[in-house]
């Protein structure tokens, strides 16, 4: 018997989301076979993830408020991923470019922390963080345009560059490096004035951090950017044919230059977000979002409201995995990392049947050719 | 032994340490050649290197041997490019997606394997005769006898040799053998060669299988090279991603991915031993002590960040990118 594969015009989304839903259960039934052979308790394991021990804790509002400085920097990153990804330009160099961001904002609080008030202080860290990211970003965006530059390889490689300049002023005493702690004899980093950190909104006990109300402030802008204007149509056009696009007088060129421009602007704010929040710099302050981020951004097909869900999931897993990893000595937090990868491959297996359907040809069907 | 002698040996090092330290590099980046030349884009090279590290290491030090350690992470390696490809080839899902989620997996999977190992045994390398005998340098008759160099460069372990020859059949392979020009013209334009009779699917799986095996192999070097200790960073420890940049540089040319290595292996060896060079030739290299290691660190991406801009901006005369790299083929749509 033979069979040909076809491609669907649409998708029901019950018959979408019963499979998403399926490939994550699959995933977590493997996991848990895992977890048995390891002699731990699949259920108690899972329970404690997926509450991220908040269930019966007196201090659960930490946990949450922990939760939420996991879950801004992912969302943020990914959101602005998406406008790129959208035009099928492919920047895997968030991670770059929210270490310049959060570079630029630790400048920043560093410089005029102690001289201005606090609040003036956040707004230049959030306005040169977007500045240094975007045109990091947009370096690769010109040379795409100008050149024909593979951007992936590109962004990748520019990833490892800032990598390697954080590692440097991490690791280098110097009188001139102010963003080391002057009065330790190792290098570490040292950390911002009191005033320059982000407000809690307290609400009881729990304090909500303005980042969030913030982030979904730019969620809802972005989400109203694609959908209703005339910049958001034309990423969508540019994205389907950038033939289409100029045969229809559009500027690819303006466009794609201004998209990746405020697509890595955004992953600046994340970074600066990041930084103001947590009051320090350090070698690894991207926490793997601008990896992650891509990874929500496709898995959502772009769409803002989704990429929202899948972050609150996925930080969800990785915040609540290094909670249950504290009470379960055997398994350790590279359990949630291969966790990831199983039920994002199965994700990726699934997402083939809502975009394609398999035909099976019975014997009297075509034989050679048309 | 006299003053001179010394300095000598320090460059005798050096060099050695370049070729011993580095050639892990050449196995990922000939792999990915391969891989790439189908016209898939691989961005999971660190954590197939890491799974076939694992495993290789394992079951080579329970086998006692460096044989079925070398088979052992060949296999995991292309097992991992097995998923790769169910995923990208039949079920067209999306190359960087894919490869990044390897990566992610692949670490957990190292992690999770050595963790759970360690906690019942951890095999110490030393403990495992025929595997240490197996790794020991053989030194080439003639060649090794030569002043400096000899030992420098003709020298090695087994996995040295491996590489190289590895390197240069699948340069020959890639350039003069029919199945080498059926894969070309797949990663080039995968359309035209299923018109004229190629099978696209089976040339891409199998490509993409054995070139992810050599990455595993690759990955075992490097926990060898590490005398197997496990501990919390991880044997690759960015080496893939090198490979990545590495596969650009050499304009995938797996004969110029030799002389790639050695260009990134200087630097990467700089790093390590620029101290020691800088001390015995303080004239000439004593600025080498002041250089930043990060810079060392950079210098590998810089270099390609560069290179890839000088040949897009020569267009496409002379460049190895595989026209078709990084998108999918759906013969329905031809």
């Amino acid at each position: 018997m033979r069979f040909h594969v076809v491609k669907r015009d649409s998708c029901p989304l019950w018959k979408r989301l019963a499979l998403y839903v399926g490939a994550v259960a699959a995933a977590l039934v493997l996991g848990g076979l895992l977890l048995l052979a390891l002699g731990v308790n699949p259920v108690a394991y899972y329970s404690r993830m997926f509450t991220m021990g908040m269930v019966g804790n007196k201090i659960a509002y930490k946990s949450f408020e922990n939760y939420l400085k996991v879950f801004v920097p992912l969302v943020l990153t990914a959101v602005a991923l998406s406008l790129a990804f959208k035009m099928r330009f492919w920047n895997i160099g968030g991670e770059g470019q929210f270490i310049l961001g959060a570079v630029a904002a630790s400048a920043v609080a560093f410089q005029a922390g102690p001289v201005l008030p606090g609040a003036v202080t956040l707004l230049l860290m959030c306005l040169c963080a977007m500045l240094a990211a975007g045109l990091y970003g947009t370096l690769a965006a010109a040379l795409k345009v100008k050149f024909g530059t593979n951007e992936t390889l590109m962004t990748l490689m520019l990833n490892y560059i800032a990598l390697y300049f954080l590692t440097f002023l991490g690791e280098t005493k110097a009188t001139w490096n102010f963003f080391l702690d002057p009065t330790s004899a190792r290098p570490i980093f040292v950390s911002f004035a009191k005033t320059v950190s982000f407000p809690r909104i307290p609400m009881g006990k729990f304090g909500l951090n303005v980042c969030v109300l913030f982030t979904f402030a730019v969620g809802a802008l972005v989400f109203v950017y694609l959908r209703s204007t005339k910049q958001g149509y034309e990423i969508a056009v540019v994205g389907d044919s950038a033939g289409t696009a100029r045969y229809a007088g559009m500027k690819v060129n303006t466009i794609v230059l201004r998209t990746v421009f405020l697509s890595a602007c955004l992953i600046g704010l994340a970074a600066a977000f990041k930084v103001g929040t947590a009051g320090i710099l350090s070698t690894n302050i991207t926490d793997d979002v601008g990896w992650t981020g891509i990874i929500v951004a496709w898995l959502a097909q772009m769409n803002t409201a989704v990429i929202f869900l899948v972050s609150a999931l996925i930080a969800m897993l990785q915040y609540g995995s290094d909670v249950a990893a504290a009470t379960v000595s055997q398994v350790d937090s590279s359990f949630a990392n291969m966790l990831q990868g199983a039920i994002l491959f199965l994700v990726l297996a699934a997402d083939f049947s809502t975009r394609f359907r398999v035909v099976l040809e019975g014997k009297g069907g075509r034989k050679h050719g048309a | 032994m006299g003053p001179e002698m010394d300095k000598l040996g320090v460059v005798t090092t050096f060099l050695h340490n370049i070729v011993v330290y580095n050639i892990p590099l050449l196995y990922g980046t000939v792999g990915e050649i391969m891989v790439e030349k189908s016209g898939s884009l691989n961005l999971g090279v660190e954590g197939i290197m890491a799974v076939g590290a694992i495993f290789g290491y394992i079951v080579g030090c329970y086998a006692n041997s460096l044989g079925v350690g070398i088979l052992t992470a060949f296999a995991a390696g292309a097992l991992c490019g097995l998923l790769f490809a169910v995923l990208t080839v039949s079920l067209q899902a999306n190359q960087n997606i894919t490869g990044l989620t390897l990566t992610t997996f692949g670490l957990g999977v190292y992690f999770f394997v050595g963790n759970g190992v360690k906690a019942v045994r951890w095999p110490a390398m030393n403990d495992y005769p025929a595997i240490k005998e197996g790794f020991a340098d053989i030194a080439i008759p003639g060649l090794s006898q030569l002043p400096v160099v000899g030992r420098g460069l003709f020298d090695h372990n087994l996995l040295v040799y491996l590489g190289v020859a590895v390197a240069l059949a699948m340069w020959w392979y890639l350039r003069y053998t029919r199945p080498g020009l059926r894969l070309r013209a797949v990663g080039e334009n995968p359309a035209s060669a299923d018109s004229v009779g190629v099978n696209v699917k089976r040339m891409k799986y199998l490509h993409i299988c054995l070139g992810c095996g050599i990455m595993g192999v690759g990955g075992y070097y490097m926990g060898l090279n590490m005398s197997g200790s496990f501990n919390s960073s991880c044997w690759i420890n960015g080496y893939g991603w090198i490979a990545v940049a590495l596969v650009i540089f050499a304009n995938w040319n797996p004969a110029l991915a030799i002389l790639g290595t050695f260009i990134f292996g200087f630097f990467n060896t700089l790093r390590v031993s620029g101290s020691s060079l800088a001390a015995a030739f303080p004239g000439p290299l004593g600025w080498l002590a002041a250089v930043p290691s990060q810079l060392y660190q950079a210098l590998p991406f810089l270099i390609t960040a560069v290179v890839l801009v000088l040949t897009s901006v020569r267009k496409r005369e002379g460049s190895g990118l595989p026209a078709s790299l990084g998108l999918n083929y759906f013969r329905e749509e031809r």
